[in-house]
């Protein structure tokens, strides 16, 4: 049996091209779908969608550093025919420069995912809720298959629409009379579940002006299973100024 | 009779008995369906008729379930073959011959082969079950000349926990690895025979009284099972529990074999350093199973009690649903490992033979499989970061993101393998290559959901069905069907026809991505998931995933008749088809009863993936004297 020398630094060369092309490819379809994101209509959707969107390129840039090393050595280093008996001259069993490399990576880019998107985020939602003197308290109780809220301090209640002001925090306090419901207004990128015998809240502070009319992103959408109705478990949204905020609730209240 | 008694015997044929299969060799799969049934309906009767109530209520279906079970397992051999000697009475003989395949018995690797058939089927059924979904999905309405909210909820549900523990739980453990480990070991059985066959026989009820679940009124909680919607929709809710926690026995009952064999048994020169690669990520599976099932049983026969017993666990006023959360998550997220980490271990095992390497950095893989075991447990929160209070958030984020260190080992590895080799790429090959591309994209979307700002939007979108059947789909059943076609000479003797294995790889990695690719993009723009109904403006993207995916469901009909028709006329193989330096291509194929006779055994000698020119073989037969 004759053993194939192979050059392998040659080898990598062409890989890189392979990574840049990819690379060039890859981000560009990523910057068009940033582009084309769907409405961030939140101080907290923004916080989420700027991490979501960050993980995006990175993922972009792993997927063609790694897939493309996958591809590029299944083609570059395949045996000729199914009957090829030729045994390659490279044996190494491990390779401390790659291997270094590699480890260094991965353990690097974990710790800053777990700061940036992660901490950061974190702390920038948690910093909301905190620096809120003032909220919007909205009472949300969920139940199958519907939901009501009541504006505690307005005098409103149990109305089946909800009509937010934009710009102004909401401590939206969820509760639910059965089994367990997610609220969530997909516009505002977050959600949590209500879950039976407790009490949650839900800071969101809308910034993007609309109706579920106008944009179905900006919908109650119950986002937990929770039976029969659960896809139709939805109430309809609507971010209105301030002022128009007034209105609404002088002629809704008691 | 003990386990090294009869490794020990002298069978003057390993071959085993010759006759050739007769109807009456299915007597005893006939005698349990009558005895599970029979027992079934007695028991469900019988409770019902003492409480005045009917038996698709919840308890009487219970008892049903439980005594139906007995019954089962009992007409499958189990009575003659194992517990009538605890009762003083004799021990039915082993059978060595064709027969052995359609009853109760030690053989480790007929069980293999009924693991084989039982994925399958409920692949099959699980697929269906996938088709409708899709065609619920096909417009955005209810679609009620297809079926109802409710019963696209039980469809789901139905599809979700088959998938799961029927198909991806024990398709390349069961199958391909109760098959393999005595072989890779170099020794004659697995260290509990008769575990080992008692665990599938848990299988077929289990998986049926799932399916049939609609017909007691069905369960609409997935597969997860939250409380208290599981106490309040439907008494098919006790055929999931039951089933789920029959399946887990099950896999409980693989997992100490395989650990124990790990340990125990190996040949004489394998070193722990020696074992090979699929063995080692079998046992990576297999603690994972074995340390954190018995939190998540409990948690299943909570809720069941809370349904039947009328106790309030997770339910009524001061029950805590949440407690039922953590309980549930915290095999079931590590569950996925024990799917993934077998398939892991598969690529590493094939494509050192395949490219003629080394397997390259092996103790970093190793460390990789085994540290994913480990991190693993410690990260189910990931699953419900929208229900626990900021204080469990860090934590849980920094550990689910750790352990994509781990999961590269894998990457680093295999990569390294494939780096300067020359790479036969036949269609087991193709399909590892395609597995691996798939993972990593399921692995990368991963990270969204382990961050938390991320996962806060993305969680319980369509952006995590694509993420979970990327890795599932996408990685695992690819590899299964890699490591059919790969092994297919050790179990049949025959090669499956490499043409439609490549054409089937291609139609199913084309139309797998065009299925789940656009969910992710659905889950960004607003679809939940678990919904029968949507709104308008996502018509397009889900018309556009269900003619994909009707045409990736058609596709299976590939494989399967291939390894059909290969199984019966196949071209013949070569006994060791693929140039393997791996032990079990040492033995005979197909595979005698008794591996290799009596009086020799395997001596390990040197690493089993040094394919270097002029290397010499890693093991010798060495002669041993009886026992
Ligand atoms: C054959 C192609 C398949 C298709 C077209 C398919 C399609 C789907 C769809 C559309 C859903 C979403 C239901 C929903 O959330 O509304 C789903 C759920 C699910 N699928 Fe699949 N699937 C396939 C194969 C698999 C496989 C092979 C597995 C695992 C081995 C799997 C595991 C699951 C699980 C666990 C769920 C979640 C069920 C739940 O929400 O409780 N699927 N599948
Ligand atoms: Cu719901
Ligand atoms: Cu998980």
């Amino acid at each position: 049996m004759n053993a194939a020398k192979e050059n392998l630094w040659k080898a990598f060369r062409g890989l890189v091209l392979v990574w840049i092309v990819g690379l060039a490819i890859g981000e560009t379809l990523i910057a068009w779908g940033v582009n084309n994101w769907p409405l961030v209509g939140s101080v907290q959707a923004r916080i989420t969608a700027d991490a979501t969107t960050y993980l995006m390129w990175q993922a972009v840039a792993l997927y063609v550093l790694v897939g493309g090393a996958i591809v590029y050595s299944a083609i570059r280093f395949r045996a000729s025919s199914a009957s090829d008996a030729v045994i390659p001259e490279n044996q190494k069993r491990t390779w401390a420069p790659f291997v270094v490399t590699w480890l260094v990576l991965a353990i690097g880019i974990n710790l800053a995912n777990t700061i940036y998107p992660g901490m950061v985020g974190l702390e920038q939602l948690w910093a909301i809720q905190m620096d809120t003197k003032n909220p919007l308290v909205i009472d949300v109780t969920a139940q199958q298959w519907k939901w009501t809220f009541s504006y505690p301090k307005q005098g409103v209640t149990d109305v089946s629409q909800l009509v937010v002001p934009e710009g102004r925090t909401i401590d939206f306090v969820l509760r639910t009379k059965d089994v367990m419901h997610d609220f969530w207004v997909p516009a505002w990128g977050v959600k949590k579940d209500v879950i039976p015998n407790e009490v949650r809240h839900l800071f969101v502070t809308p910034t993007a002006l609309g109706s579920t009319a106008t944009n179905p992103m900006i919908r109650v959408q119950c986002s937990m299973i929770c039976g029969n109705g659960h896809p139709l478990m939805r109430a309809p949204v609507k971010v209105v100024t301030a002022a128009k905020f007034k209105t609404w609730v002088a002629s809704n209240s008691f | 009779m003990a386990t090294n008694e009869m490794q020990a015997q002298a069978l003057n044929e390993t071959e085993g008995g010759k006759t050739s299969f007769a109807i009456s060799m299915l007597f005893p799969l006939f005698r349990a369906t009558l005895w599970g049934l029979t027992g079934y309906f007695a028991a469900a009767w019988i409770t019902a008729a003492l409480l005045g109530s009917v038996i698709v209520n919840p308890l009487p279906a219970t008892v049903g379930y439980i005594v139906g079970l007995v019954g089962w397992l009992m007409g499958s051999g189990l009575w003659e073959g194992w517990i009538r000697r605890a009762f003083g009475g004799a021990e039915a003989p082993s059978y060595t011959g064709v027969e052995r395949y359609f009853r109760f018995g030690p053989d480790s690797k007929s069980t293999a082969v009924r693991y084989v058939v039982f994925n399958v089927v409920a692949f099959f059924f699980a697929g269906l079950a996938a088709m409708a979904i899709r065609v619920e999905l096909l417009t955005p309405d209810s679609t009620s000349w297809w079926m109802s909210e409710i019963h696209y909820n039980m469809t789901f549900g139905i599809h979700g926990l088959m998938m799961l523990l029927a198909v991806a739980a024990s398709v390349i453990v069961g199958g391909v690895g109760y098959y393999l480990v005595p072989l890779m070991l170099g020794v004659r059985n697995v260290v509990f025979p008769k575990l080992l066959g008692l665990s599938w026989w848990l299988l077929p009820p289990a998986a049926f009284a799932v399916f049939m679940s609609p017909t007691i009124g069905g369960f609409q909680t997935g597969w997860w099972g939250y409380p208290p919607l599981a106490q309040n929709s439907g008494s098919g809710i006790v055929f999931y529990v039951l089933g789920a926690a029959t399946l887990l026995t099950a896999s409980v009952l693989g997992a100490i074999n395989i650990a124990g064999t790990m340990v125990y048994m190996r040949a004489k020169g394998m070193s722990l350093g020696r074992v090979p690669i699929f063995v080692w990520g079998l046992f990576a599976a297999a603690t994972i199973l074995i340390v954190e099932a018995p939190a998540t049983f409990t948690g299943a026969l909570m809720d069941l009690s809370d349904m039947i017993l009328g106790s309030h666990f997770y339910t009524g006023p001061l029950g805590h649903p949440l407690a039922y959360m953590d309980q549930f998550w915290f095999l079931f997220h590590p569950e996925v490992y024990v799917f993934a980490l077998p398939a892991f271990a598969i690529w590493l095992e094939i494509l050192p033979a395949a490219a003629k390497r080394p397997l390259f950095a092996r103790n970093w893989a190793i460390a990789g499989l085994v540290g994913v075991s480990m991190l693993g447990a410690m990260l189910g929160v990931h699953h419900y970061f929208t229900a626990v209070s900021p204080a469990r958030m860090p934590i849980f984020m920094t550990f689910t993101e750790t352990v994509s260190i781990p999961t590269g080992f894998i990457y680093l590895s295999a990569i390294g393998t494939l780096w300067g080799g020359r790479l036969k790429i036949n269609a087991a090959v193709l399909l590892v290559l395609m597995a691996m591309m798939n993972f990593l994209i399921g692995g990368l979307t991963g990270i969204f959901n382990a961050d938390v700002p991320a996962d806060l939007q993305l969680h319980n979108t369509y952006w995590v069905v694509a993420h979970f059947h990327y890795t599932i789909l996408g990685a695992v059943i690819f590899t299964w069907i890699a490591a059919l076609y790969w092994w297919f000479p050790k179990v049949t003797g025959r090669k499956i026809n490499e043409f439609w294995g490549k054409f089937h790889a291609w139609w199913f990695f084309v139309f797998f991505n065009c299925t789940f690719f656009p969910m992710f993009i659905a889950g960004i723009d607003g679809m939940n998931r678990r919904v029968a109904i949507y709104l308008p403006y996502l018509h397009e993207i889900n018309l556009f995933i269900s003619i994909s995916a009707f045409l990736l469901g058609a596709g299976f009909l590939i494989p399967l008749a291939n390894l059909v028709y290969s199984w019966r006329r196949g071209e013949k193989a070569e006994p060791n088809p693929w140039g393997s330096r791996g032990l079990e291509w040492q033995m005979k194929s197909p595979t005698p009863y008794i591996p290799f006779p009596e009086g020799t055994e395997p001596e390990v000698v040197g690493p089993n993936d040094n394919y270097a020119a002029g290397s010499k073989e890693p093991f010798v037969w060495i002669s041993a004297p009886s026992k």
